[in-house]
């Protein structure tokens, strides 16, 4: 299977975006929930399912996965991993600009790591195991 | 305690990947239109292993937040960011893909830059 890099790029981003996304999500629509031991099972499922943050976070999340495990059918697991990391520097930046959260330096570093094994990994071929031997 | 929910954590998400990149991977995506969309969640709701690598993802998920419970996101995030080594290892040897140097290179630069945005 070959596509296009348009579409690979495409479902890279679609990847990160909707992982970073809905975790933030998730994790704000938590915070905002009661605490699980004082609240009857069926309070907090009723809560849960009404919880705008929880309800959207979830949503995203399941188009993660199937987007990840659509990637999968042309592109390797070692491809697909270090790429889709780019997650952890959009949730640094996104906490930065939006949650107001410092970016101390060895944060930064990190950051600067990150990306350059996104680059790295980036341009290697997207799949080695489907083409024949030679073929490259 | 942290390192037995680590432990299940990094183990079953190693499973879940290894498992869902295989059972995808037997996929022949033809377009991207409704159809293929449609073939793919088909594919994915009924292919065995799969829904075993699913299976695995879930159990990684939930060992998590139960890491998340009893330690910090300052130690369960570095930490879990090792599987990268673990997956990247067998992807090479159980999925038959050429893991060359740029691609390990690539792997332990995200692990290591995982580790210091915890700081």
């Amino acid at each position: 299977m070959v596509v296009s890099r348009f579409t690979n790029r495409f479902f890279i981003t679609l990847i990160v975006v909707t992982n970073t996304i809905g975790n933030i999500l998730l994790g704000e629509g938590m915070q905002r929930m009661p605490d699980f031991q004082r609240t009857s099972a069926l309070a907090y499922v009723a809560q849960l399912i009404t919880n705008w943050y929880v309800v959207g976070g979830t949503a995203l999340l399941i188009i993660w996965m199937i987007a990840q495990l659509s990637m999968f059918t042309w592109a390797d697991l070692s491809y697909v991993l270090p790429v889709t990391a780019s997650a952890y520097i959009l949730t640094a930046l996104l906490s930065k600009y939006f949650l107001g959260e410092r970016i101390s330096i060895a944060r930064w570093i990190g950051i600067v790591i990150i990306s350059f094994g996104v680059v790295l990994v980036a341009e290697t071929p997207e799949d080695t195991k489907h083409r024949k031997a030679g073929a490259q | 305690m942290r390192w037995l929910w680590l432990a299940i954590s990094v183990t079953a998400g190693t499973f879940g990947d290894l498992f869902t990149a295989k059972g995808m991977s037997e996929h022949g995506i033809e377009d991207f239109g409704l159809r293929g969309v449609r073939l793919v969640l088909r594919h994915i709701g009924t292919h065995p292993l799969v829904l075993l690598g699913i299976a695995f993802d879930a159990i990684s998920f939930f060992s998590l937040l139960a890491l998340l419970s009893v330690s910090e996101i300052s130690f369960a995030v570095p930490a879990s960011a090792s599987s990268y080594i673990v997956k990247t290892a067998l992807a090479g040897s159980y999925l038959g893909e050429r893991v060359t140097a740029r691609r390990w290179l690539g792997a332990v630069c995200v692990t290591a830059g995982v580790v210091l945005l915890s700081f």
